[in-house]
């Protein structure tokens, strides 16, 4: 199930998804809405900022690569798909 | 550096556990304090430091119960998923063991788990940051965040 929430931020991502990773494959982009805000070396600047100019609303940080790393779990604490 | 060593006589059981407490983050506590916002109170849960786990992760209605939004997603593989990432929002907190003075601000992933009355894995994302001594023969670990 997609998300709701985020959903126009994950899109404008992929619709630049390869300027992005052409210009800065590895860094961290800051997305609200439709606008790119920004492009960070660190993950946590770019949330740092996103709250400094958004506050408590949704926004994306995303990290700029080309195939996207997804997080591994192995405990079955996680209740997913099965 | 702070630290702290828990015994546990029922450790292979259990894990290595510890009751960390979840805040919001400094920059949102800053941004509150500015706007005038009152600040929501602490959540304390049992947190599992789980060498499995590739990221830190909390039950869902954490975040939820801080107000939270989400700052990303990501995908996230379990046993369950059969090799299809499953998308997840992610938040930006604070987890305390304020006994000890271990602060630690980053991202965490919020998950349904199911179990042990445990609401936090903390992964190796943190653990890239600490030292982890498990002794089991003593029955007891060591977790100092550096």
């Amino acid at each position: 199930m997609a998300p709701i929430l985020l959903e126009e931020e994950l899109k404008t991502y992929a619709e630049k998804k390869q300027e992005l990773v052409r210009q800065s494959n590895g860094k961290y982009v800051l997305i609200k809405g439709k606008q790119v805000i920004g492009v960070y070396e660190s993950e946590n600047d770019a949330i740092k900022i996103g709250i400094e100019k958004f506050g408590n609303v949704p926004f994306l940080v995303k990290k700029i690569e080309e195939v996207e790393q997804s997080q591994n779990y192995t405990s079955n604490l996680i209740k997913i798909g099965g | 550096m702070p630290s702290i060593t828990s015994s546990n006589p029922n450790l292979q059981a259990e894990g290595p556990t510890l009751e960390v407490h979840f805040l919001i983050s400094r920059e949102l506590e800053a941004f509150y304090k500015k706007s005038g916002q009152e600040m929501p109170p602490p959540i304390i849960v049992k947190a599992l430091i789980d060498t499995g786990a590739s990221n830190c992760s909390v039950q869902e209605d954490i975040p939820r119960k801080l107000g939270l939004q989400p700052v990303g997603t990501t995908g996230v593989l379990t046993p369950s998923t059969k090799g299809t990432p499953h998308l997840c929002y992610t938040y930006f907190m604070r987890m305390l063991i304020p006994s000890h003075n271990i602060i630690y601000e980053g991202i965490f992933t919020a998950v349904q788990l199911d179990g042990q009355n445990i609401s936090c894995l903390i992964g190796r994302d943190l653990l890239a940051f600490s030292i982890f001594i498990y002794q089991g023969t003593l029955k007891q670990f060591t977790f100092t965040l550096g």
